[in-house]
């Protein structure tokens, strides 16, 4: 009876690593190089990624802009909004805002 | 009768159990994501955008429609239930494409991912969480690929860093159908460059804007990376997040052909502040991406 009880916990384990060896299949858990992809992302749906007005204007300089840092009418710039100190550490006064790297492939 | 009960209980399990094994580790072998570099490029360059993954209900009219507009061409990887295309530029490996069923009834954003560079992900994924950032999906390796994790940052943007194992893209200028850039569009653009700069220790720069709205340059290695913007305030159907740019030779025209392909223009071709023309677009499952000219006399000097 005991012999018989050992055998069929044996079996049992040897079930229940299977069903994890199945799980981690299915979740790519604790399997380094992965199974499966985790990079899959849906936004939410219903907002716009568009509508924007004359002068919003996201791409980067030609280099090298200077930044205006005087205050002027329509933004504070380099001083965050109203004023305020900028949440950011701003770029050392003085330099210009680079621009994206301009040598080809191949040269 | 020993032997019987061994028979009967054991060896079935071991089996199961090996086949299970065997399956899972065949699996595992199908899903090789490509490097990003062959050879390695030996470079770093945290912050920058070293890749892109857009989330698709369907990646056979993804393919179509994408290969149509840039001539980027595929290369499908399946590994049990994922179906994923990685899109090569002449060869080389630009972003990659995954296709997830939306349940019936339900709307979701098909979105591109924006991966970012992070050479010690570990350290970077805890400053962010510390930070306010959310994680989505946890650091997972891929061994050509990398090492790479998904996060929302403090104003709900998803983004991924990803630590390259074939080290990050050289410092060129991008090719006509690859990525050239990427702006991040957030309600309080100088707390969300913050945060970045926390992160992956951006330069910031302020330059002037027409509208009263922020406009900031994120730069490492004395090259801007992205830009930060205020998003436009007269929608309550705005939110945060990031959009990465192609470059094209002719906005216009390439506009006109997202049309013909099934696509949408969200913003009509304009100049930019190189002076340059862009344009924001949608692919036929709605993933907004933008366009973007850049002659090679835009980029006039290297920095120092």
């Amino acid at each position: 009876m005991k012999t018989l009880r050992t055998r069929l916990m044996a079996s049992g384990l040897g079930t229940m690593a299977a069903l994890l060896l199945c799980a981690c299949e299915v979740t790519g858990v604790g399997v380094e190089g992965s199974v499966g992809y985790d990079g899959g992302y849906y936004a939410p749906y219903g907002y716009d990624y568009g509508g924007w007005g004359a002068g919003y204007r996201v791409g980067p300089g030609r280099c090298c802009d200077h930044r205006d840092d005087h205050h002027d009418d329509h933004h504070d710039v380099g001083r965050g909004r109203a004023g305020h100190a900028p949440a950011y550490r701003p770029a050392p006064a003085g330099r210009s805002a680079p621009s994206i790297p301009g040598r080809s492939r191949g040269h | 009768m020993k032997c019987t009960y061994r028979r009967r209980y054991g060896l079935p399990s071991l089996l199961a159990a090996v086949l299970l094994l065997s399956g899972a580790l065949a699996h595992a072998a199908d899903f090789q994501l490509p490097a990003l570099n062959s050879p390695p490029s030996g470079e770093h360059h945290a912050g920058k955008m070293i890749w892109a993954d857009l989330t698709t209900p369907d990646l056979a009219a993804a393919e179509k429609f994408y290969g149509g507009l840039f001539g980027w061409t595929f290369q499908r990887i399946r590994a049990g239930d994922v179906n994923y295309a990685v899109a090569l530029l002449d060869g080389r490996p630009i972003g990659g494409m995954v296709e997830k069923t939306i349940p019936a009834g339900e709307h979701q954003q098909s979105v591109w991912l924006t991966f970012l560079a992070a050479n010690d992900i570990d350290a970077v994924k805890k400053l962010a969480v510390s930070h306010g950032a959310k994680v989505l999906k946890d650091i997972k390796s891929y061994p050509l690929r990398g090492r790479q994790c998904v996060l929302s940052d403090p104003e709900g943007a998803p983004f991924a860093l990803l630590a390259s194992s074939s080290g990050d893209t050289p410092d060129y200028l991008p090719a006509t159908g690859d990525w050239i850039w990427s702006s991040l569009h957030a309600k309080d653009a100088g707390a969300e460059a913050a945060f970045y700069q926390n992160l992956l220790g951006y330069d910031v720069f302020d330059l002037p804007s027409d509208d009263g709205l922020q406009h900031l340059i994120l730069s490492t290695d004395d090259f801007a990376r992205a830009s930060a913007n205020d998003l436009e305030r007269d929608s309550a159907h705005r939110r945060s997040h990031w959009l990465n740019f192609v470059r094209v030779e002719n906005t216009a025209a390439t506009a006109a052909k997202v049309v013909a392909l099934g696509g949408r223009v969200l913003v009509e071709p304009r100049v930019d502040r190189h002076g340059g023309m862009l344009a924001v677009v949608a692919d036929p499952a709605g993933a907004p991406f933008g366009l973007m000219e850049w002659s090679e006399s835009d980029t006039k000097a290297e920095p120092k």
